[in-house]
């Protein structure tokens, strides 16, 4: 294969079908790096490419796509994050999720920069890729195997220096399960969207890496600047800095609340006792269960965490977690303030490969719906389905990850539980995808964020409001605003798809934006990658997972927040809040409006042609 | 005797007050110096003149240290009034004025200070930013007097230089400025001093001042990057955004800290944040506190009426995904644009810090002619957020807010100033200066 013409890339493509039970490598188009970078942007196109937005996403013509970013490979703080893209069985649109952990790193120094797999196969199979070679190999000695049991098994290959990674889905992606993760080390997971049943329908239960190839830099005086830049702002920022390492995401319960913001009860409010919010934040996981803080790949933040908890055997167990969002979704959602006991769901999660922030809103919704008469003890299997029942946490991951008993209807997610018993209102959802742990009425900018994130609810796709909203700095912009949130939230978007498009974490944003990033990228590949050019980047791939989306079905009418947070107020401040639908639709059709896209929210002609957004070449 | 001689109340102690609290601020005063006069019409159909009171602090004026006096008459007001009552009497007699206002300007007193042996008249001082050429003109009268307060010479020789100029210059001690009303002639009296600090701020940097008069004299045009909007003394009060509440205290406070930072001299400079169809707008973004400016809804799409500031912000955002934009007078960074390195012919394209934060920020900040069209300044700003266009003034952008926004002038300021106290120490600054810095 001729020698790929930027820096930062190795100009190969893999691509598995696996219902041919064939690998190939194909060459990177140079104009696909320039036009979509790397990471999210990259997989989208390749994906749009490959599918039928109207597949069925468990069905073999549903594909799912990872790619790696030219900063990766490099000592740029944080890229080692992969992005996989696919059609989600639990939305019915994009689906879209990111991880950190060391696979995506681990991925590029194999040789690739793009994995397609596509197809399905008639038997649990692995895919296994080092530099110069990929095969397709059985998988049914880890069929039926935990996260954790998967990936020992399959790093048992590991060499001094050249280890092994593993990506694999646990029992919950080989059910089906339609919000089950992939995961990586262990407890680094592709979380959101349902990517494990992609898997599972495709029976493909791992893909392993090993290599050691490297990328060159071709500017490296200009890559250096950026890193300096970078690193600097990090040691500043206090978030960077210091929070997110002394007490992990969790160090966010109890700011969020403070801002009254966390939720309560499957959104129906926001009030919680303070004590009971104090047992839960990350100080109190600091100083009772937490062993060490970890990090992702070349991370200088460190905000894993790595905590062990008595079972309820009484055994010791050891684990990841929490992180915020599980620790509230999985917590004060379900009205538990059990650490223990969250703690312990969250690593039944992460073993079965269950995401814990749809898996934490669809145990709240059940509880609303056993509240509300909906959901009967019998059907919980005797269990106790009342909010604050921690005990049910646990069990009700294993059942939900296995079908069995009511686990069945919780492995549809929240809107097909809710829906099916005629009640879809209860359903905290944007697109079926379960509302993450930020209130919305809280601030109209995550309002929008969630409304039009291309992925259905998801606080990093749809634009990270709380990071400005309260942790900003010098960014800090209006919680309230009808005005500023339009272009704040398409702002904000835009950062995130440049992140992903470079596999870097989310939480560098507390520090910078985009201009050090430009800097590296430009300097690696010695392309113009200016703040101008990446920006055209976002706005096309943003426009592009629209386009995906419209084709997938989507209409301005799934761009909707459910009816309890226009209907039912919080208070914040003094003042009561809510977002009105007025105010959703004011909001929304300016968000249209700025992105470029009709009152349907559809890309314009004008818009698709000047962003060059080529027609799909499937 | 009458209280009401000196006890004012309501709006105009209100004024006063702020007036007196904001020049204190911009540090154009020392604790009891200058003073402020208005011209009004009394509910009798009088003319009277208000003044602030001999010897009172302009930073804490109390309700009777403003004085009333008829305009006609020496009266028990006038005693008690500032020691240069007659000079503003005759100032506010010249036709259109209502305010005067007197203020030791340091930074453009130092300016025209000169050595020759007196009495001279000293040359006229010749402005070299945009700010005091089309606003005070291209020549500011500069006057010596053997007495030089309160003295029969300047009440007679200061009325007849504020005929035909804003503001006029006395020697080693100040200037007065006419106006409108009070806030023009304190506009008037910043952006004098501003003009000074510009120039005392290039000699620090070893600039050759006299050239670069010559060339601003010579050929304006292409001096500047055009004229700055007339001054407005209507509509300060007005707001069309008061229900963005969280919006509007952003706007005041960066308003504040720009008046206060000396980022750019009283009601200059704009400020801006974008929504779909409008901007919300402040033409006026210098604003100290208790003194308001005009915060403006404008369409964003761009109109034959829009004057030159409003049409740039809303060609930046129609060109850009930016969300704020500010535009600050620094004068450090006007001087700074025209710093040229030893040995060099002409000035250099770009700022560079020299200091640690500066570096961190910023590896280069560019400097760009005064004719820069308003694509390249887009483009500019997209890599860098932050241009000084000589002659023009410091643009600024935000991806999300104002207070984002106002980090850039606000290091810009810092790094200049860096940079000009290495050049009074005698270093080199080349040698301060990241070496990859250069070469972008
Ligand atoms: S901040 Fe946390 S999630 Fe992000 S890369 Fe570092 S360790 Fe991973």
């Amino acid at each position: 294969m001729p020698e790929f013409p930027i820096s930062g890339y190795h100009g190969r493509v893999l691509v598995a079908d696996l219902s041919r039970g064939e690998v190939r490598t194909l060459p990177l188009d140079p104009g696909l790096a320039l036009d979509y970078l790397g990471g999210r942007g990259m997989a989208t196109r390749v994906l749009y490419d490959t599918i039928d937005p109207a597949c069925d996403p468990l069905g073999p013509d549903n594909a799912f796509v990872i790619a790696a970013s030219p900063l990766i490979g490099s000592n740029a703080p944080t890229a080692g994050r992969g992005h996989m893209v696919f059609k989600s069985p639990l939305t019915g649109v994009l689906g879209t999720s990111n991880s950190g952990g060391t696979w995506g790193a681990a991925f590029k120094a194999a040789g690739f920069d793009v994995l397609v797999v596509k197809g399905a196969a008639a038997t649990p199979v692995m895919i296994d890729i080092s530099p110069g070679k990929a095969e397709i190999l059985p998988a049914d000695h880890v069929w039926g195997k935990t996260t954790h049991e998967t990936n020992d098994v399959l790093a048992a290959v590991s060499e001094p220096g050249n280890p092994a990674r593993v990506l694999c889905i646990g029992p919950a992606g080989e059910n089906l399960v339609r919000f089950a993760a992939v995961a990586n080390d262990r407890n680094r997971v592709y979380g959101r969207c349902g990517p494990g049943a992609v898997w599972g329908s495709k029976k493909l239960k791992a893909v392993r890496v090993r290599g050691k190839e490297k990328i060159a830099v071709a500017d490296m005086e200009k890559y250096r600047s950026g890193l300096d830049q970078a690193l600097y702002l990090m040691k500043q920022a206090p978030v960077t800095k210091r929070l997110l390492r002394d007490l992990g995401t969790a160090g966010l319960v109890e700011l969020i609340n403070l801002i009254a913001m966390l939720p309560h009860k499957n959104f129906q409010d926001c009030l919680h006792r303070d004590e009971d919010v104090e047992r839960i934040s990350g100080e109190t996981l600091a100083k009772t269960l937490l062993e060490k803080a970890g990090s992702c790949y070349l991370c200088p933040i460190g905000c894993q965490r790595h905590t062990r908890v008595a079972g309820r055997d009484g055994r010791e167990e050891r684990g990841e977690g929490p992180e915020y969002e599980t620790m509230v979704l999985m917590g004060p959602l379900c009205g538990i303030y059990d650490l223990g006991a969250i703690t312990r769901a969250n690593y039944r999660a992460n073993e079965l490969g269950l995401d814990t922030m749809s898996y934490g809103g669809t145990v709240a919704c059940a509880m609303e719906l056993a509240e509300r008469g909906l959901i009967g003890r019998e059907e919980a299997g005797g269990l106790d389905l009342a909010f604050g029942s921690g005990e049910a946490l646990e069990s009700l991951a294993v059942m939900t990850a296995r079908r069995e008993g009511l686990g069945a209807a919780l492995a549809e997610g929240s809107y097909r539980l809710a829906a099916g018993r005629g009640h879809p209102e209860y359903a905290m959802t944007v697109k079926k995808l379960e509302i993450p742990a930020y209130d919305p009425r809280a601030s109209y900018t995550q309002a929008l964020g969630y409304m039009t994130s291309p992925s259905g609810a998801c606080h990093l796709r749809g634009g990270y409001a709380v990071s400005l909203a309260f942790f900003g700095g010098a960014r800090e912009i209006p919680r309230f605003s009808l005005l500023q949130s339009p272009i704040a939230i398409r702002n904000m978007q835009n950062v995130g798809i440049l992140q992903d498009s470079l596999g870097v974490c989310r939480f560098t944003g507390y520090a910078f934006s985009s201009d050090p990033w430009a800097r590296m990228v430009g300097g690696i590949t010695g392309r113009d990658f200016s703040v101008a050019r990446l920006e055209e980047i976002e706005n096309r791939v943003a426009t592009l997972e629209r386009q995906f989306n419209i084709e997938a079905g989507v209409t301005a009418e799934d761009d909707v927040l459910p009816a309890r947070f226009a209907d039912v107020p919080i208070v914040v401040e003094g003042k009561e809040r809510r977002v009105s639908r007025e105010d959703q639709e004011r909001m929304k059709q300016d968000y249209y409006r700025v992105r470029g896209w009709d009152a349907a929210g559809r890309p314009t002609p004008g818009l698709v042609r000047s962003l060059q957004i080529e027609e799909s070449k499937r | 005797m009458s209280a009401q001689k000196w006890q004012a109340t309501g709006e105009l102690l209100g004024e006063f007050q702020a007036l007196g609290r904001a020049s204190l601020a911009y540090d154009v005063q020392d604790s009891h110096s200058g003073n402020m006069a208005v011209r009004r019409t009394t509910e009798r159909g009088e003319d009277e003149i208000v003044i602030t009171a001999t010897g009172s602090q302009k930073g804490a004026l109390e309700p009777n240290q403003i004085c009333f006096l008829s305009a006609t008459e020496t009266d028990y007001g006038y005693y008690k009034a500032s020691s240069e009552t007659d000079i503003h009497a005759r100032i506010l007699e010249l036709p259109g004025v209502r305010a005067s206002m007197h203020a030791h300007v340091k930074d453009l007193v130092l300016a025209t200070l000169d050595d020759e042996p007196k009495p001279a008249r000293p040359p006229d001082f010749v402005p070299v930013d945009p700010l005091a050429f089309h606003h005070l003109g291209s020549a500011i009268p500069v006057d010596w007097f053997a007495v030089p307060s309160g003295s029969p010479e300047l009440a007679r020789v200061i009325p007849e230089r504020l005929a035909g100029h804003p503001l006029t210059i006395i020697f080693g001690h100040g200037a007065m400025a006419k106006g409108r009303n009070l806030r023009e002639a304190f506009f008037r009296l910043c952006v004098g001093n501003n003009a000074g600090t510009v120039v005392r701020a290039m000699e620090r940097l070893r600039i050759d001042v006299g050239a670069v008069r010559r060339a601003v004299t010579a050929d304006p045009g292409s001096s500047f990057a055009g004229a700055p909007p007339p001054y407005e003394i209507e509509g300060d009060d007005r707001s069309d955004f008061r229900e963005e509440e969280e919006i509007l205290k952003e706007f005041v406070k960066a308003g504040h800290r720009i008046f206060e930072s000396r980022l750019s001299p009283f009601h200059t400079g704009s400020m801006s944040v974008r929504g779909v169809d409008s901007m919300l707008y402040a033409p006026k973004a210098s604003m100290p506190r208790d003194v308001g400016g005009p915060l403006l809804r404008v369409a964003l799409s761009a109109g034959p009426a829009d004057d030159s500031e409003t049409a740039l912000h809303k060609a930046i955002y129609a060109t850009s995904d930016f969300q704020t934009v500010m535009h600050c007078h620094i004068p450090e960074a006007e001087a700074s644009a025209h710093f040229v390195y030893p040995g060099e012919a002409a000035p250099a394209d770009r700022i560079i810090p020299v200091d640690a934060e500066g570096t961190f920020l910023y590896l280069v900040i560019p400097v760009l002619p005064p004719n820069v069209r308003t694509d390249e300044l887009v483009r500019f700003l997209h890599d860098y957020k932050v241009a000084v266009v000589r002659g023009g003034g410091v643009w600024a952008v935000g991806g999300q807010s104002l207070s984002e926004v106002l980090h850039h002038p606000s290091s810009v300021r810092e790094i200049c100033l860096y940079r000009i106290g290495a050049v009074e120490r005698g270093l080199d600054l080349r040698r301060l200066e990241p070496q990859k810095a250069k070469r972008w």
